[in-house]
């Protein structure tokens, strides 16, 4: 659904409004999150998912959520070797 | 299934429009719908109601009764078409605008509101997040009014989405729900259901060039339950003081309840 030709409108919408930010909880615990400016994604610890920010908007979704890897929590000098090091 | 609140729940999640489906399944075909008339929505409910919803949204923003610092979460409104209109309530009475978030399972609906939001230079006053109704991605009490329209019928899980509206709203917050009725007047349901059957399908098809959409939403519009029934469910949901007025003889509702 993101549009990568369409650049500088993405990036005009790519900021999340900092009072949403505040508002928001993880739908399923309903803990907090954790604003991931980097990888545009807020992370619920205790559901052990990731949310997109697609286009400014964040999608509070389950199903559409990235399961965080036990990779996320450990040293990436750790990991196995298929998950091409950034 | 004796039980005609139950029974109600059951028809909901358990159908798209006429059609039997598991209700797993639900969520992505009502999607599906909304993505492909998501640019066309706004146009469609005037054509379709022949101008109404705007009479039937003034009655919820007249009951809603907006001033300045009210919070409200309005669900299912991702086009923004409620949200603007509470904005310019407030901007008629002279009134900064509230804080608004609009949450709306469908990101198409949500691009298509935050598009027009970008047009009429109101996107600083309307926070906009994708989620569900049953699984709300807002903290317990955090916010003044609660607005549905025309969007409960379309949740899979409608009595979650209930006790999730009860669950975000503060004590003393309010609880608005517009949807369509039960039409009460018998001279008037061969013109309604001729209308709704061939005229609203033949505009779909005409206008948003999707006419299994309009057929979904018009055969949905019959699968909710009387007000009566409806109302129920809203105080079995733990909400108070559940009252509702319907308009045009039937053919919508407005409920309202509260937090205590």
């Amino acid at each position: 659904m993101s549009d990568p030709d369409s650049m500088p409108s993405a990036a005009r919408q790519t900021a999340v409004d900092p009072k949403l930010l505040d508002l928001l909880v993880c739908p399923l615990t309903k803990g907090p999150l954790r604003y991931d400016q980097g990888g545009q994604e807020l992370i619920s610890e205790q559901a052990g998912l990731a949310y997109p920010i697609r286009d400014g908007i964040p999608i509070m979704l389950a199903d559409e959520a990235r399961a965080l890897a036990e990779d996320d929590a450990i040293p990436a000098s750790v990991r196995a070797g298929d998950d091409p090091a950034p | 299934m004796t039980d005609p609140i139950q029974d109600a729940e059951h028809r909901l999640t358990s159908s798209f429009g006429f059609q039997a489906i598991r209700p797993e399944d639900k969520p992505k075909l009502v999607g599906a719908v909304f993505a492909r008339v998501a640019e066309r929505y706004d146009l469609m409910n005037d054509l379709m109601s022949l101008g109404l919803h705007r009479a039937w949204k003034a009655r919820l923003i007249d009951q809603l009764a907006p001033r300045q610092g009210l919070t409200l979460l309005d669900v299912a409104g991702g086009t923004g078409d409620i949200a603007g209109r509470v904005l310019d309530r407030l901007a008629a009475r002279g009134e900064a605008p509230s804080a608004i978030t609009v949450c709306d399972i469908n990101p198409a609906m949500l691009a298509a509101g935050r598009d027009r939001a970008l047009d009429a230079n109101r996107l600083q006053a309307i926070d906009w997040v994708c989620g569900d109704a049953a699984a709300l991605p807002l903290a317990d009490r955090s916010v003044d009014a609660y607005t549905i329209a025309f969007g409960i019928r379309n949740v899979a899980r409608i009595e979650q989405a209930l006790a999730e509206a009860r669950r975000v709203l503060k004590p003393g917050g309010r609880f608005f729900c517009l949807e369509f009725s039960t039409l009460q007047l018998p001279a008037l349901q061969a013109l309604y259901d001729a209308y709704s059957f061939r005229i609203v399908p033949w505009l779909g098809e005409r206008v948003a060039d999707d006419r299994a959409a309009y057929q979904y939403l018009v055969e949905s519009i019959r699968q909710f339950p009387e007000p009566e029934t409806f109302a129920a469910m809203i105080a079995r949901a733990g909400l108070e003081r559940v009252r509702f007025r319907t308009m045009s003889a039937g053919i919508v509702a407005l409920h309202q309840a509260w937090r205590l």
